[in-house]
């Protein structure tokens, strides 16, 4: 089967004029790499593993609990992955932890032969962490058809969206005006909502002097009581709907707006997936006071290579910038925002700059938020779900996380 | 048998056993004893991150770093914290001081209403609930359902049983996760379920929006997965049970029910403590449709607990504490069929 595939590959490269630099040569041994699991990241697994050779194994293993896996794997004596995919928030506890490798020898030795641009390196202080290869940010889907029909204007704040959410309960042809994540496993999504929120709204998730909780404050409550009253014009099964699900919801029109990550705008106009192609517009996301900042945080996405790998680090880095190369992005414009200069940004990924130019913050690089982050999804729900108060629900998130930072070593007793 | 053949017929298993279950189990309780973590200091540090095309942006954050030694490698603190770690999976802390809470807070529901909402708000305790619930509702309707279906099968001729026990083993086939999806999906809006209830003129149901529906749901699904197990079981005890005292009890006059309750359950009541005793540590350990269905804010179970706090809190102490909570549950739920099981054995023996 490999070898099948191989030989496709090969009969592909030779049949692509100016490919040659597709040739891989990474080394010898075994490169095995764990990664979160959509569409961009399928793409370069697949061309990670054209450097498969007889002498050398790559294994790209796609799951969306990489996160679990790494955290065992990175901290243990050797780690069975070579090179992982993180982002923003997950890299955090590794860096903060000291678990990953500085890249910067294979950096400046590899510069020219892959084309590495200064961009692409995500840098704490003078250590290169991870390696950078496409920017996302969540931003506003709408259905311009819909919109126009109502004449609604793109909503500049979440108030004008909840104003455009209320004349939209009228509207017949979707079920409910407004989708978003708030489901999903661990609760990861609805809190990503709620960072998106606060930040906007001008608070914090913690004192990063003391790394206490600040999200359980006015800028907060606000945030979250936002969040209620948009439940009112949402699914009532909003709670139990992750990020495709809602991608879903907007493709079969049960709803005639939504919050989603930008990478996934061109799957609006697939077909196949979505019965309301070419209906689909895109915007910056509403912010949360007018004039401020749209709510949302951008996020990078790259691969790291851990200190503790059972591998050689130069095989590992070969195979990764093999992926990121320039020719890769060149045949691949549409999947995603590309971080290399050679990318021509597309209808689909304008929103995702709109919104980062409007000043949207990247998601805080610290390991305090990936733990507050945790503790937010696992108790908001709870006031969404009309079970407590909106403070309470804060309040217990500001426990749980006080006691995991505690456990983490990030605040002394 | 001599002794010393005795040993050596059993040493393997034991060996095993001592290998497979206790010493994950010891490991287990010596982890949730323990806290470790990398120490690590607050610096500044400068992150450079892409925006896109070349542009980036430089941002300083004080950003806790780890703490080397000489060597360059990030210093570990391995600690012994007794019982924090189970102290904390329990909020048994916060469970001390919550009949005070209730009592001093001014309240509009009533004292009970106060304690049980003030008490299944805490993780465990909420998930524990529901754990429960999931296992008591679930054990008497897999025994109920399984017998039904391994005596309706039993009775249809023998051309078809073969086709009808695959069928109806297929739910306990398919793993776990997948039916989980499959069951969320016909009951998520627009699902196979929810649009053939509009069709039909009985509105829209929303399974997925209440605490109520969540759980029945849930339960119901546990029903579905698990009785499978338990009709096979019975199934094959059927094909045990001698001729004669069921005839004896038709030329006494015994109606269909009584030859059941009289002579069929009794024959097969050994093998319902046993579907009763592995089919409560199994529902203890409910975890799939937790996670697929989304479902924590609505019933969340121990075992899901586990993996949380493991996933988002990065903290496999405490959740190796969760896991010896959820060994303590399954044993003190199991005393009472172990009890049952071994009267049964002094019985027959």
């Amino acid at each position: 089967m490999n070898k099948i595939r191989n030989c496709l590959a090969a009969a592909l490269v030779a049949a692509m004029p100016g490919a040659a630099s597709a040739s891989c040569d990474a080394g010898e041994g075994e490169v095995n790499v764990i990664t979160n699991f959509f569409e961009t990241l399928e793409l370069l697994a697949e061309v990670m593993e054209e450097c498969e050779t007889d002498g050398l194994n790559i294994d790209v293993k796609l799951t969306t609990s990489h996160k679990e896996e790494r955290e065992q794997a990175f901290a243990a004596s050797t780690s069975p992955y070579d090179a992982s995919a993180v982002a923003n928030s997950s890299i955090t506890l590794l860096q903060a932890k000291g678990q990953l490798m500085r890249l910067n020898d294979l950096v400046d030795k590899y510069r020219d032969e892959y084309q590495i641009e200064d961009q692409m390196l995500i840098r704490f202080g003078d250590d290169i962490s991870a390696i950078a290869f496409m920017a996302n940010a969540q931003h506003f889907f709408y259905r311009k058809d819909i919109f126009e029909k109502h004449g609604l204007e793109i909503p500049q704040t979440y108030d004008d969206l909840l104003a455009a959410a209320e004349v939209l309960e009228g509207e017949e042809s979707v079920d409910y005006p407004f989708g978003a994540a708030f489901g999903g496993s661990g609760g990861w999504e609805l809190a990503n909502e709620f960072v998106n929120l606060l930040l906007a709204n001008g608070g914090a998730l913690f004192d990063p002097m003391t790394s206490e909780a600040a999200f359980d404050s006015p800028e907060g409550l606000e945030a979250l009581e936002m969040m209620g009253t948009l439940m009112n014009h949402m699914s009532p099964n909003a709670l139990a709907i992750d990020f495709g699900g809602v991608k879903q919801q907007l493709q079969q029109s049960e709803v005639a707006m939504a919050i989603l990550w930008g990478d996934q705008a061109a799957t609006m106009d697939k077909e196949g997936e979505s019965t309301v192609i070419g209906m689909v517009d895109f915007a910056q996301a509403p912010a949360m006071v007018a004039g401020g900042p749209p709510a949302t945080t951008f996020w990078w996405d790259g691969y790291v290579i851990p200190k503790n790998l059972d591998g050689d680090p130069e095989t590992a880095f070969k195979v990764i910038m093999h992926a990121v190369r320039p020719e890769v992005v060149e045949a691949n414009n549409d999947v995603t925002l590309w971080i290399r200069s050679n990318y021509q940004p597309t209808k689909y990924t304008k929103a995702i700059t709109d919104s980062v130019m409007a000043n949207a913050p990247p998601y805080p690089m610290n390991p305090q938020s990936a733990l507050a982050h945790g503790a937010i999804g696992n108790n908001i729900g709870d006031f969404l779900a009309g079970k407590e108060s909106a403070a309470q629900s804060l309040a217990d998130a500001a426990a749980d996380y006080r006691a995991a930072a505690i456990d983490e070593g990030l605040i002394s007793n | 048998m001599k002794t010393r053949s005795f040993i050596a017929f059993v040493a393997p298993s034991v060996a095993t056993m001592l290998l497979l279950i206790a010493l994950p189990l010891v490991g287990i309780i010596y982890l949730s004893f323990h806290q470790s973590f990398v120490r690590t200091e607050l610096k500044e540090v400068t992150t450079e991150v892409p925006i896109f095309g070349t542009l980036t942006k430089k941002q300083t954050l004080t950003i806790p770093q780890p703490v080397l030694d000489e060597d360059g490698n990030a210093v570990t603190v391995w600690e012994y914290v007794g019982g924090r770690n189970i102290r904390n999976a329990a909020d048994l802390d916060g469970l001390a001081t919550m009949v005070s809470r209730v009592s001093q807070s001014d309240r509009t529901e009533g004292w009970l209403t106060a304690i049980y909402r003030e008490f299944t708000n805490y993780d465990f305790w909420g998930a524990l609930e529901f754990t429960l619930l999931y296992t008591f509702c679930t054990t008497p309707a897999i025994l109920v359902v399984g017998l039904a279906l391994a005596l309706a099968i039993n009775n249809v001729t023998k051309r078809l049983r073969g086709t009808l026990v695959f069928a109806t083993l297929l739910p306990m086939i398919v793993t776990p996760i997948v039916s989980s999806l499959a069951i969320f999906w016909m009951f998520l809006d627009n699902g196979v379920v929810t649009a053939i209830l509009e069709h039909l003129g009985l509105g829209r149901f929303y399974f997925l929006a209440s605490q109520t529906a969540t759980r029945t749901l849930i339960v119901l699904y546990g029903v579905w997965f698990a009785a499978p197990f338990a009709f096979i079981i019975l199934y094959a005890g059927l094909q045990t049970l001698p001729r004669d005292p069921l005839e004896s009890a038709m030329i006494d006059g015994a109606n269909s029910w009584q030859r059941l309750r009289y002579v069929i359950i009794p024959h097969l009541s050994p093998l319902m403590t046993v579907i009763a005793m592995i089919h409560i540590m199994d529902a203890y350990r409910v975890f799939e449709p937790i996670l697929v269905f989304n479902s924590t804010v609505y019933a969340n179970s121990v075992q899901y607990l586990t993996y949380f706090v493991l996933a988002f809190e990065d903290n496999i102490h405490k959740a190796a504490a969760y896991s010896v909570l959820t060994i303590i549950g399954v044993i003190i739920l199991l005393i009472p069929v172990l009890r049952q099981s071994f009267r049964e054995h002094r019985t027959a023996g």
